[in-house]
């Protein structure tokens, strides 16, 4: 099998709802690559355009404008073979709550196709997967939103899909809840699966993501790898070194104004509060080592993924 | 076709499991065994005897029931059979397989049509078991024949209505907006169309019914000859049950009961009525024609039955492959 290096490919990919005589442009001109293997994480706030988009990329809408290839399979013509290869747990999805855990599985493997003899075998697998064969009797009715979200991830892996997509999957979870989530991605992951995150809560999953997109009102505003992102971004807006260490922190900070990429210092206590323009760890190690002062920490203060965000997003509002 | 009997299955499965269809059936076997008791009652104090045969007392029992069962069976299975789904979010789930929309729509009906089946053929077996006991009546072999085209035209009677709810279902947003969408629509056609026939017949063609009234019986009783007054009247309720039946053709209530009329020998008078009790309106004897004549005769009333039934469900189709999920 061909080993695809982006699994998601969009290319002006534009979706615009008409209703009661009126235009809204629910995704605009999205240009969007996830690489195989990765966790992306598709963020925005509510009403970004994320779940239209991940309609359009699972072919239960259609684009107005523009193409995509999930899988390799285009959008439009081929949407059915990517419903089965992709796994999909919907936001607002739901379950027959009249039948069980494992019939509602059942259901759903019988859509697929999977023959009879694998059935039980990969309704057990799913259900072990999301710790719910317990409870696998019992009527989804019954489930709480956990449970049923769970449950949502398990249908999604029924069909051992090479990609998945989960919209909004942390979404009501308790934070027990959503930590269990978040191992149980890491760990499908782990075996090769392409995860795509869809999220308004940046805190609850924005950590596992390799990549990231930034959607707003239907455009990316900045997508690529976290560590490449963070990196653009600490150039940007400077690299923040903290310094800790014996000696008279007071002169030998005064001593720190020479190296050429310093733009500001700042002193808290016996601490030394660095912002510059490069990676400058080696020269205030040096200077250190001149001045006699010696270094306890040396710490390049990376910025959050709540930096980037606020950084891009704040941005694309002001502009 | 594998996964549209997937759906299929597990709708017919849902339905004949859930409290719905079992209330109806129940409700309706009820209706069943009051009508028989009725008859039953009516037939040991008066006469004594039967007076009209199987067809005549069974059947119009069955008619009368099914008039108003079909329609109810068909809504209550297809008022939420596409809304439903997508207010749960199982819509969703289901779409998000390898799946055609036209599976699930397909899967749906062909699941309502065998919930369908199942629900006429037991209702219509409790009812003919039913006159068999209580009425000590014997079907012919030609009753019999006659009594299942019936049921197979109530099941299409049943499929008409199902298709209006499941149109109505996709089309709106909401269930509830589904519900009262589809009881106004059968209202209208079982007892608004009815009456505004009725009145627009009564003022086009205005009898005197003080001189109807007036209109006495020869000496003897015997009207052989019938007078010129009498003569008139018959034509102006003719004329008047003409018009009825012409406003109430848009209803398929009326051509249900048509094929009633021509399959079984029975008019109900369900969906019209309202003059004369049917009075003016062809008499059909069913024992004198043979079964494929009857047929015939019924065949456009058929004809209108399916025409409608496979509209609404095209339109169905057409708009639920066609929609936006979001």
């Amino acid at each position: 099998m061909k080993t695809l290096d982006y699994v998601i490919e969009t290319s002006d990919l534009t979706k615009i709802y008409r209703s009661e005589g009126k235009e809204v442009i629910a995704v605009n001109h999205l240009n969007l690559k996830v690489e195989s293997g990765t966790i992306f994480g598709l963020l925005g706030p509510n009403g970004a355009g994320k779940t239209t988009l991940i309609m359009m990329l699972t072919g239960l809408t259609l684009p107005t404008n523009g193409s995509a290839r999930v899988l390799g399979y285009d959008i439009v013509k081929e949407s059915l073979k990517i419903r089965e290869k992709m796994g999909v747990m919907p936001e607002a999805f739901g379950f027959y709550d009249h039948l069980s855990a494992e019939q509602n599985l059942n259901y759903i493997a019988n859509l697929n196709d999977i023959p009879k003899s694998e059935r039980v075998k990969l309704i057990e697998e799913a259900l072990v997967t999301v710790g719910l064969l317990e409870v696998k009797d019992r009527k989804v009715g019954s489930f709480s939103r956990g449970m049923k979200q769970r449950l949502g991830v398990a249908q999604a892996l029924l069909k051992d899909p090479e990609a998945l997509i989960f919209d909004e999957p942390t979404a009501g979870l308790d934070p027990e809840g959503a930590r269990a989530f978040k191992d149980l991605v890491l760990d499908l992951n782990r075996k090769g699966k392409t995860i795509m995150l869809s999220t308004h809560l940046l805190f609850e999953v924005g950590p596992l993501c390799k990549s990231l997109a930034i959607i707003k009102d239907g455009k990316a505003v900045i997508q690529g790898n976290v560590n490449e992102l963070i990196e653009k971004l600490m150039a940007e807006e400077g690299y923040r070194i903290k310094v800790e260490g014996k000696g008279s922190v007071g002169s030998f900070a005064s001593t720190l104004t020479v190296v050429k990429d310093v733009k500001e210092i700042k002193l808290d206590g016996e601490t030394i509060f660095i912002k510059a323009i490069s990676d400058i760890r080696t020269e205030i190690s040096e200077i250190a080592s001149k001045n006699k002062f010696i270094v306890s920490t040396i710490q390049l203060e990376e910025p959050s993924l709540e930096d980037l965000f606020m950084k891009y997003y704040k941005k694309e509002v002001d502009a | 076709m594998a996964n549209a009997l997937t759906v299929a299955s597990k709708e017919f499965s849902d339905i004949v499991k859930g409290k719905r269809f079992i209330a109806l059936l129940t409700i309706f076997a009820l209706v069943i065994a009051v009508a028989l008791v009725s008859v039953y009652l009516n037939v040991i104090q008066t006469s004594g005897a039967m007076p009209r045969g199987f067809l005549g007392l069974a059947a119009s029992t069955l008619v009368t029931t099914m008039s108003y069962f079909a329609p109810i069976m068909g809504i209550a299975l297809g008022f939420d059979t596409i809304s439903g789904e997508r207010e749960k979010g199982t819509l969703k789930t289901v779409l998000a397989q390898p799946v055609y929309r036209d599976t699930v729509i397909n899967g749906k009906f062909l699941g309502a049509l065998l919930s369908v089946t199942l629900a006429i053929f037991t209702a219509s077996l409790i009812n003919i078991g039913g006159s068999i006991i209580a009425l000590g009546i014997t079907p012919t072999g030609a009753d019999i024949i006659r009594i299942i085209i019936f049921i197979l035209f109530t099941i299409l009677f049943t499929m008409t209505f199902y298709g209006i709810a499941a149109f109505l279902s996709t089309a709106t947003k909401r269930t509830t907006q589904s519900i009262i969408i589809s009881v106004v629509l059968w209202a209208t056609f079982t007892f608004i169309i009815p009456i505004i026939a009725s009145l627009i017949a009564s003022a086009i063609i205005p009898i005197n019914f003080q001189f109807a009234r007036n209109i006495t019986r020869p000496p003897g009783g015997n009207i052989t000859a019938i007078s010129p007054e009498m003569q008139q009247l018959q034509q102006k309720m003719r004329e008047q049950a003409s018009i009825i039946s012409a406003i109430e053709s848009l209803t398929p209530n009326y051509h249900f009961t048509r094929i009633a009329q021509y399959i079984l020998g029975v008019y109900t008078g369900i969906s019209g009525t309202s003059i004369g009790g049917g009075l003016g309106r062809e008499q059909v004897d069913v024992a004198s024609t043979p079964i494929m004549q009857s047929l015939i005769s019924a065949w456009p009333n058929i004809l209108v039955l399916g025409v409608i039934m496979a509209i609404t469900f095209i339109a169905s189709y057409i708009l639920f492959t066609r929609q936006e999920i979001r």
